[in-house]
Parts: C-alpha cells; sequence; structure tokens
C-alpha cells in the first residue's frame, strides 16, 4: 500500500533520515520504536507529506506521491488519516463541528450526513455525550479519542499516529491505546510511531526500530523484543523496558 | 473677560460653534473610511506575510509588503499626507477628505498588517498541520481553521488600533481639512484667545478615546468568558 524507496529528509545541514526503503501493507501495523531524534516521527510526516523529503520516493497505491502538486497532495491525503502528540483539535469549534469540518468542506458528505456520522463515530470512541461541548472541556484522553474519531470521519485507508499517547496524563493513555487496538482488530492499516512497548508487543503485526535516520532492525513483536539483533536495540531496550 | 464671556466669544458669537461640529464630522468620515482601507489592507498583507512565513509562497508579493511596511512605518505620518497630497495628487483635482483617507488608511494599513500577522503565527502550527492533514487546502484551513481563532486574539488590537487613528487624524490641517483639530485653532485665530477652544478640542477627544476604549475592554471581556466555556 505504501512503499518507500531511498527516502531522505535533511533539515538545513542536518540528516534526519538517512535513506529508508520499506514497504506497508494494507492491513498491518507497522509500530516504530526508538530514541528521540531517531528521525521516527520525520519519517512517519514524509509518508502524507506533511513533510517535503528532500530525495527519494515514495509511492501510495502504486502511484508516486513526493512530486505531485498540492491538489493531489490533498486528495492524497484524504485516503491517509494522522493522528498528533498534541491532538490538535479545533478549539473554536464543537466537537461535532472538529469531526464533520472537512468532509462538509470538502464536499464529501452533507452536513446532515456528516452529523449523523460523527454522532456514530462519537458513540464508537465512546464520548456520545460530547457532541456540542467544546474541546477546552475534555480530558487530554477524551481530546485524543476525539482526534481520532475526526480522522476516521475521512474514512482513511491508513492512519499515521505520531506518539499519540504521549502528552496524556499516564492514567489516560489506557483509554486511546485501547481505541487504537480496537481499530486495528477491524483490520485499520496502521503506522504507529510511540514509547508504548506493551502497545507495540500486543497490537503490531511488525515493529521497526529506528536511530541515526535509518530502520536499524524490525521484526514480528515476539523476536523483536526477545531475540535484538543489534547492540544498539540491545542498549535501547534494556533501558525503556 | 471672565468665564461666561469667554465661552460666548469662542463658542456663540458668529456660531462659532459650528468650526468644532462640522469639523467633528469631517475627521470622523476621515476616521471611519481610513479604518476600513486600513483594516483591508492589512487583512490582505498579513495573509500575504503569514502565507509567506508558513509556505515559502508568494516570495515577490511578500517582498513589496515588506517595503510598505517600511516605508509607512519608518515615516511619519504627516509627511506620508503631504506627499499624497501634494506630489502623488499633485495636478488631480481631488477632493482632500478623499485625500486623507487614503493616506491614513495607507498608513493605518501598516499596523494593522503586524498585529494580524501577529495573531495568525500565534496560532499554533498544529493547528495548519490537522487541517492540511484532513485535506483541507491552504485557503481553506486559513479560512474556517486560522483565521477565526487569529481574529479573536487580535479583535481588542484592532480596535485600539482605530482609537489611535481617530487622534493622528488630528493632523490632517497640514493639507487645509477643517477637521476639529483645525477647527479650534480658527476659533483660535480670530478670537485671540488659545484656552477655551484648543481645550474644547481636547475635551472632545478625551470623550471620544473613553467612549471607544471602553467599548473595546466590554469586547475584550466577552471574548474572554467565551474562552471559558
Amino acid at each position: 500500500m505504501i512503499s518507500v524507496k531511498n527516502l531522505t529528509k535533511d533539515f538545513g545541514d542536518r540528516k534526519v533520515l538517512k535513506g529508508i526503503t520499506e514497504e506497508i501493507q494494507k492491513g498491518e501495523k507497522v509500530v516504530i520504536i526508538g530514541p528521540s531524534g531517531s528521525g521516527k516521527s520525520t519519517f512517519l510526516r514524509c509518508l502524507n507529506l506533511m513533510e517535503t523529503p528532500t530525495s527519494g520516493e515514495i509511492y501510495f497505491d502504486g502511484k508516486e506521491i513526493t512530486k505531485l502538486h498540492d491538489k493531489e497532495i490533498n486528495l492524497i491525503r484524504r485516503r491517509m488519516g494522522m493522528v498528533f502528540q498534541h491532538f490538535n483539535l479545533f478549539p473554536h469549534l464543537t466537537i461535532k463541528k472538529n469531526i464533520t469540518l472537512a468532509p462538509v468542506k470538502l464536499g464529501i458528505m452533507t452536513q446532515e450526513e456528516a452529523d449523523k456520522k460523527a454522532a456514530e463515530l462519537l458513540k464508537r470512541v465512546g464520548l456520545p455525550d460530547k457532541a456540542d461541548d467544546y474541546p477546552a472541556s475534555l480530558s487530554g484522553g477524551q481530546k485524543q479519542r476525539i482526534a481520532i474519531a475526526r480522522t476516521l470521519a475521512m474514512n482513511p485507508e491508513v492512519i499515521l499516529f505520531d506518539e499519540p499517547t504521549s502528552a496524556l496524563d499516564p492514567e489516560m493513555v489506557g483509554e486511546v491505546l485501547n481505541l487504537m487496538k480496537q481499530l486495528a482488530d477491524e483490520g485499520m492499516t496502521m503506522v504507529v510511531v510511540t514509547h508504548e512497548m506493551g502497545f507495540a508487543k500486543e497490537v503490531a503485526s511488525r515493529v521497526m526500530f529506528m536511530a541515526d535516520g535509518v530502520v536499524m532492525e524490525q521484526n514480528s513483536p515476539d523476536k523483536f523484543f526477545s531475540n535484538p539483533e543489534s547492540p544498539r536495540l540491545k542498549e535501547f531496550l534494556s533501558r525503556v523496558l | 473677560m471672565n468665564f461666561a464671556e469667554s465661552f460666548r466669544q469662542n463658542f456663540i458669537e458668529e456660531d462659532r460653534w459650528r468650526y468644532l461640529t462640522d469639523g467633528l464630522k469631517t475627521t470622523l468620515i476621515i476616521t471611519f473610511f481610513a479604518v476600513i482601507i486600513g483594516m483591508v489592507l492589512g487583512f490582505l498583507v498579513a495573509i500575504i506575510r503569514s502565507t509567506y512565513l508558513r509556505t515559502k509562497r508568494l516570495l515577490i508579493p511578500d517582498i513589496l509588503c515588506r517595503i510598505y511596511l517600511t516605508v509607512i512605518r519608518g515615516t511619519p505620518v504627516v509627511v506620508q499626507l503631504l506627499i499624497i497630497y501634494f506630489v502623488i495628487f499633485a495636478s488631480v483635482p481631488i477632493s482632500k477628505t478623499f485625500v486623507a483617507i487614503i493616506a491614513f488608511g495607507i498608513n493605518s494599513g501598516a499596523y494593522v498588517a503586524e498585529i494580524v500577522r501577529g495573531g495568525i503565527m500565534a496560532v499554533d502550527v498544529g493547528q495548519l498541520e490537522a487541517g492540511r492533514s484532513l485535506g483541507l487546502n491552504y485557503r481553506q484551513t486559513m479560512v474556517s481553521i486560522i483565521m477565526p481563532q487569529a481574529l479573536k486574539t487580535v479583535l481588542p488590537a484592532l480596535a485600539n488600533e482605530a482609537i489611535v487613528l481617530l487622534k493622528e487624524t488630528s493632523v490632517a490641517g497640514y493639507i487645509a481639512i477643517a477637521d476639529i483639530t483645525k477647527g479650534g485653532d480658527i476659533i483660535r485665530s480670530q478670537t485671540f484667545s488659545a484656552f477655551m477652544p484648543l481645550i474644547a478640542v481636547a475635551l472632545i477627544y478625551l470623550i471620544m478615546v473613553v467612549l471607544l476604549t471602553r467599548l473595546v475592554n466590554l469586547l475584550e471581556r466577552r471574548l474572554a468568558s467565551n474562552d471559558k466555556r
């Protein structure tokens, strides 16, 4: 579904990604871990062109997307949801409006259809009575569940999660991870940058270890955690587990 | 001469009060239309500048905007007014009030632009990313997500800019416009008493500014209470 070839990204003279070649299949749940500054968020943000790659190619459904015009990129982004570390809900809009804004503005649904969809999604993320509240009145965990609902309203084919629980108080991490597990069980293709090793073990179909701008090692979660090969990964795991 | 006599001489005799009321009318007309021009111009410049800063597009318009901001904010408004009247519109028979509206509008636009740009840049960059990640284009994200939030934060500052502009129009007399300041000055030249007419002019400005400031404070409190929802 997503195929990356020799992807590099520089910020000034700093080389953040140093040539990444990867395949992500439909239905896969890829979890990316690694020390901070390893380039994992940048890699994720390149996939939906939030960052413009310096060189290399990204194919989405067989189509090269890095050289596309803005208009075509916007069409690609409709099919790739993204969930952010800091939720990025729209504070001036109600929860319902947060969810319905994009599908209505883009002419995918009428306001009525979108409202119905929003009600369904709110039920699904366990917050059916929050439709008319504003984001400021929600807890962090609730905000992130709404952000996921907002992404789901576009019926994406894949969702990119950029450290979705890193800004949450510990007691709220569970509710977000549970929702993500639920999505995974329903067959959603997911790419998740996270520090939650438990989630990686339980949900991932593949765990990827990034360090110094490259994918150093990757494996099924069983082998990844029980049999790490590279010294860097061993060291990393010994510190986080 | 006692107070009552002085008052009579300066304002009642020969209907001199009309210099003040007619002048006030001119001042308000100039301010009103200059505020509108300033807002339109300012928003345009702010959007161009913040678009360039965030996306690196619109380089040429951004350069033009920066020149405009530097020139306007780097020179006194009186000089701008004189140049626009005596140089730019020198050979065009045109209403002085119109010239003043253009001059003060262009001047105010520069200050409005920087206020609004500040407001746009103060909206978290994650808001733009969230909008774009959903497939909205830059313009849709600006209109539906960024501008409503920016507008709310800059509204009080914009209102204050309008109040400042009201006072700045007092230099319109430099191109012989009979605004309220000039009106007071005409009375002074006729009665040879400075105190009454000039204090009257000052009081009228003061009352307008105090009332408008109150209005802005009210607005500010309204906006603040909206945030607590």
